[in-house]
């Protein structure tokens, strides 16, 4: 598995498209608590996160129930971390959950890359 | 050359851009293109602030305002320092004289500006704000601010020869380098 972190808008799926020569149908796209993993490459992890807070859920519990099914997988995540801790109580619980998430992944990842204006960063 | 110099507030970005600029002139002219438009006394204290941070450092100020290409008819030869796209940006895209209202034309083509500006000077040190690692649900013009940041960081990284981002005033080289 191969994890690709770094800040919004910084070409983390450009650089996934080019260094993995990904199509847009090997892309999903997070926007609920539900992930296709059929698909190579999982993009927004982030919002992934965001659904699994609105309904409770706690996303690092959703990878290891499908741990078999990821092993292969590029996966993209926004990096949240470096912010003034959010008012909003769910927000809190958002990067919290997102953080822990990169940490879990990052663990088991055969590489780590932080995305910084288009650039790559090996960190693992 | 062109050197690309990001990171966090706060962790002299600028006090490293004014020496690397001055270091890159090699005796030479040095310029900093001044970006901001004061519009209170806060802002004029602010620049008075940064004329005396470079107050012997041999800086011909020149005043572009929004207008980065401006810089272009003073002297191609020297050294450049952009201190920040950040502020230009704000300027060009939320102009006070039209009451701040957005101008995403304006964003479009200060992106390319700054970029031309860039490969037309003997030697440009251009300074961005890295402002994308936060949890926060933005409103749509801030986004859209953010995203036009980015899109210059982006293509500003693309041309450089060096790329550095600034922490607690170490550099971490993300592309090419620099001669001692």
């Amino acid at each position: 598995m191969i994890l690709i972190i770094g800040g919004a808008y910084q070409g983390k799926l450009d650089y996934a498209k080019a260094a993995f020569s990904l199509t847009p149908e090997d892309i999903f796209t997070c926007a609920g608590a539900e992930i296709d993993f059929s698909k190579r490459c999982v993009n927004a992890l982030e919002e992934f996160c965001y659904a699994c807070v609105q309904q409770e859920l706690d996303p690092v519990d959703y990878f290891r129930s499908h741990e078999g099914a990821w092993q292969d997988s590029i996966l993209i995540c926004n990096d949240l971390s470096s912010g003034v801790v959010p008012m909003d109580a769910a927000d809190r619980q958002w990067r919290h959950s997102t953080g822990r998430l990169c940490q879990y992944l990052a663990r088991q990842a055969n590489q780590v890359s932080r995305i910084f204006c288009g650039l790559e960063q090996r960190l693992k | 050359m062109i050197v690309f110099v990001s990171g966090g507030a706060k962790n002299g970005k600028s006090s490293f851009a004014q020496d690397l600029a001055v270091k890159l002139a090699d005796g030479g002219k040095r310029y900093y293109a001044a970006t901001m438009i004061p519009v209170d006394e806060e802002d004029h204290a602010r620049i008075r602030k940064h004329v005396a941070d470079r107050d012997g450092l041999g800086f011909e100020t020149i005043e572009c305002g929004g207008d980065i290409l401006s810089c272009l008819n003073h002297d191609r030869n020297g050294s450049f320092l952009l201190d920040s796209v950040t502020a230009l940006l704000q300027n060009v895209m939320f102009p006070v004289e039209k009451n701040y209202e957005m101008d995403l034309q304006a964003a479009e083509t200060c992106a390319q500006d700054v970029v031309t500006f860039a490969k037309s000077v003997a030697n440009a040190v251009i300074v961005s704000d890295y402002i994308y690692s936060d949890a926060q649900r933005y409103d749509e013009s801030t986004e859209c601010y953010r995203r036009c940041l980015a899109r210059i960081d982006r293509l500003l990284a693309q041309v450089s020869d060096t790329v550095i981002e600034v922490s607690a005033g170490q550099l971490i080289f993300h592309k090419g380098g620099l001669t001692e």
